[in-house]
């Protein structure tokens, strides 16, 4: 089924449309790869999907769920959606264990006021943390992390949340082959519990080894669809490449 | 003695409130003397012009700082970064202007003389150290509701807040509640230290809670730290000791005020250049 | 007595004094894009310097003044150079900025009150007896359309020296992107310095002025910097022409504002310009 669409999406800044009457349609359990050029709308249309940009025109349909106005940011959880950033954000002056912590506690304003972090949220912290390797950094604040650390830390957070649909914007960027492993290993195991990925990535063979399905953006537009390894044959996808 | 430590009290719970929202949740609010003012005037008009007791009136006053904070967080919601400051500049000398020209109220400049001390089953409130023994009551008080506040799930979400606004807002946080919340929290905390100031000095004006006042408790809270409520103990301390300091060394009384302007003003451009963290910050602006 | 004209007057008036003030702010958050509450007790340095040089020393006003507005540059230029450039070479946040400035500010303002006492003193001769002009049944007098001569001039030379000159070329490329201009050559914290030394002798000059107008006290360049800051916001943070705008707006509001409402609010009304446009257009009038 498909979980997630955007219907003639569009956004424009100054003129120029970096989302272009986009239509696509994510399946749901499956990793779904955007691909293309530098300043082909990949990140915006992420943006767009996480609350973080309003949209120009055109819908989204969220499970079902139709939106044409801007979700906001706050909102976007309850849709079910939880995403990384190109470049990490992580609560600097935190802690590692704090992170995780700030997400899974109570969302309601005044219920928060008189909660404690509890066992329960302790020990998702600890099972994620756990899973990208950090549980041992779980005292030290945030900006003392590696790039990679960093990284992962911002993935952990996302799966702290527990939600059905996943948006990492160029997860695999930058980090040693370890490091990629254990992302990897943490896509597929989402994967298979039936949790819906859109994936960013440069990475020709992660796509190939990862993503069910891919799209390729040029300009705004969809460029063409597919399974990977037919996609990324096309004469189009490689010239957009080239030429972008 | 017991006048400097209730000083230093009523500066402690100034402080500790407004470190709840610039060092706790990164806002940077130059309008807290607004919501002091709003407490001390409370109970001043409240104490002479009618019967209501000094406790009834400190209540009242929590609840109209409350009020009007609400309405001007909502408004200031609107702003980041140093529009923010802007917008809560632009605040606190508009409250002042309310204070200075609703003379029907407050009688402006001439101030409100004769407020009396609080009456509590009997005790003399006359007596400093009584009265110092209240203030220090609520100075626990307030020290220990700040705690609950910041150890809670909702502090964290307030560090959060300070750290990346839109990072924590994806993950289902509305940031514009806790803000809001926090601010409006951390007003009618002033608030109290208003009504202890009005009951203590008998005498208020308008010129207390201007703009100078606000920044004046902003450099206590980055003197002391920011983020770290015994930071903001320990900046009142410093500021009600420096005057005394000063006057030791041998500075003539009469530029005593202006000394710990400049001093203040020393301290603030030395702590940016080598110690943005202040005495025991625990977080680094 | 028609009392429009005079409103119209008070207006153009005040509207020359902020203009003067925005002018300077606006080049230096240009330059350096944050709020330098530092800038406007550059005016009271201005007004107290030339206190001593022309009172209590006795010098020739006009070389008094020359004296006066170079020393309030110096000062300004000291300020960057030992407080903001290191700041700035650490990639300080706004923030810590904001409040280093709030410390110069603070600590300026106190010494001047503790140098020259907090008194009112006014910088004329004979206050009671300023020669006045009666325009369009309006009046006006002698130093204020010296305030209104100056803040033409003054504005007139900026727009000179920003658009026809070499220096400006560089001043413009490090207000549009200053990482840019560093790695075409620009010698940024340079031109930066010498930006900080126009910026407040423009504001010491207002200061003076202000001073033979109405007269000096320390606190004088709190209130002109916010009203400097809120026609900056309203016509466009560093936009010069923008400033100049917004001074008039800002200077015609207050004054038709106080005609119907008493004339203690005046700061209110102002303020409460500000956070208007903070709200619905921070961007102000002129920037796109």
């Amino acid at each position: 089924m498909k979980i997630l669409k955007t219907k003639n999406l569009e956004k424009r800044f100054n003129g120029v449309r970096a989302v272009d009457r986009l239509s696509i349609r994510i399946e749901k359990g499956k990793i779904t790869g955007i691909i293309g050029p530098n300043g082909s709308g990949k990140t915006t249309l992420i943006n767009l999907l996480s609350g973080i940009l309003e949209m120009d025109s055109g819908e989204i349909i969220v499970d079902g769920i139709k939106k044409n106005t801007r979700i906001l940011p706050h909102q976007i959880f309850f849709y079910g959606i939880t995403r990384t950033f190109q470049n990490v954000r992580l609560f600097e002056q935190m802690t590692v264990m704090d992170n995780i912590l700030v997400v899974v506690t109570e969302r309601n304003v005044f219920s928060s006021l008189f909660e404690r972090h509890t066992e329960y949220h302790k020990k998702i912290a600890e099972e994620v943390l756990q899973k990208v390797g950090l549980w041992e950094k779980k005292d030290q604040l945030a900006f003392n992390l590696s790039y990679g650390q960093r990284k992962l830390l911002e993935i952990a957070r996302t799966l702290a949340t527990k939600v059905e649909i996943y948006l990492f914007d160029e997860p695999f960027a930058g980090l040693f082959p370890e490091m990629r492993k254990i992302v990897s290993i943490i896509l597929q195991e989402l994967r298979q519990e039936n949790k819906t990925i859109v994936l960013i990535e440069h990475d020709i063979g992660l796509i190939r080894e990862l993503c069910d399905h891919v799209f390729v953006m040029n300009e705004g537009k969809l460029l063409v669809e597919g399974k990977p390894d037919s996609v990324l044959k096309k004469r189009e996808v490689v010239e957009a490449y080239l030429g972008g | 003695m017991e006048h400097l430590a209730i000083l230093f009290a009523i500066y402690a719970i100034l402080g500790m409130s407004l470190n709840l929202v610039v060092g706790y949740t990164g806002l940077l609010s130059v309008t807290h003397a607004a919501f002091y003012g709003i407490g001390a005037y409370t109970t001043a008009i409240l104490l002479t012009k009618s019967d209501v007791g000094f406790f009834s009136s400190l209540i009242l006053g929590i609840i109209i700082a409350a009020a009007v904070s609400f309405l001007i967080g909502i408004v200031l919601s609107k702003l980041k970064g140093d529009y923010y400051a802007l917008g809560t500049f632009g605040f606190n000398t508009i409250i002042f202007a309310v204070f200075l020209n609703w003379q029907k109220l407050t009688r402006g400049p001439l101030g409100i003389p004769g407020v009396p001390k609080p009456e509590l089953f009997g005790i003399n409130f006359a007596n400093n150290f009584n009265f110092l023994v209240l203030v220090l009551i609520f100075l626990i008080l307030t020290y220990f509701a700040s705690r609950f506040v910041v150890n809670s799930s909702f502090g964290r979400v307030l560090k959060a807040i300070r750290e990346d606004e839109t990072a924590i807002a994806v993950f289902g946080y509305n940031a514009l509640y806790f803000k809001l919340t926090i601010f409006v929290i951390s007003a009618a905390m002033a608030a109290i230290a208003g009504s202890f100031f009005a009951s203590y000095v008998t005498f208020i004006d308008s010129s207390s809670f201007q703009l100078a006042e606000s920044m004046f408790i902003l450099a206590i809270i980055i003197l002391g730290g920011l983020a770290n409520l015994r930071g903001s103990i320990l900046g009142a301390l410093f500021l009600i000791l420096l005057p005394e300091i000063l006057r030791f060394v041998g500075f003539p009384s009469g530029i005593e005020a202006q000394m710990r302007q400049a001093v203040y003003g020393i301290i603030l451009i030395l702590l940016m250049l080598y110690r943005p963290q202040g005495l025991i910050g625990e977080y680094k602006l | 007595m028609n009392i429009l004209p005079q409103l119209i007057l008070n207006g153009i008036i005040a509207g020359a004094i902020y203009t003067l003030v925005t002018l300077g702010f606006n080049l230096i958050y240009g330059a350096t894009k944050f709020f330098n509450l530092a800038h406007g007790v550059m005016a009271a340095i201005g007004g107290y310097a030339m206190f001593y040089f022309a009172k209590t020393l006795g010098l020739n006003v006009y070389i008094a003044v020359i004296l006066g507005v170079v020393l309030v540059g110096l000062v300004g230029f000291g300020l960057d150079k030992l407080i903001y450039r290191p700041l700035r070479k650490r990639k300080a946040s706004n923030m810590v900025l904001f409040v280093a400035s709030l410390g110069a500010m603070t600590t300026l303002q106190a010494v001047i009150a503790i140098l020259f006492s907090s008194q009112f003193k006014t910088l004329s001769q004979n206050f009671g007896t300023q020669k006045f002009f009666i325009i369009f049944g309006g009046t006006v007098t002698q130093t204020q359309l010296v305030i209104l001569l100056s803040a033409v001039l003054v504005m007139a030379g900026l727009v000179v020296l920003l658009y026809k000159t070499q220096f400006g070329r560089a001043v413009r490329a490090i207000s549009d992107d200053e990482e840019a201009a560093q790695i075409i050559g620009i010698d940024t914290n340079k031109i930066i310095g010498y930006v900080f030394f126009i910026g407040s002798a423009i504001a010491g000059l207002t200061g003076i002025l202000v001073g033979f107008d109405v007269g000096i006290e320390p606190e004088m360049g709190s209130n002109l910097l916010l009203k400097g800051v809120i026609a900056s916001v309203v016509g466009g943070v560093g936009n010069i022409y923008g400033g100049v705008l917004g001074a008039f707006l800002l200077g015609f509001a207050e004054n038709f504002g106080i005609w119907k409402i008493s004339g203690e609010w005046k700061d209110a009304i102002a303020f409460a310009l500000l956070i208007t446009f903070l709200i619905f257009r921070p961007r102000g009038i002129m920037n796109k």
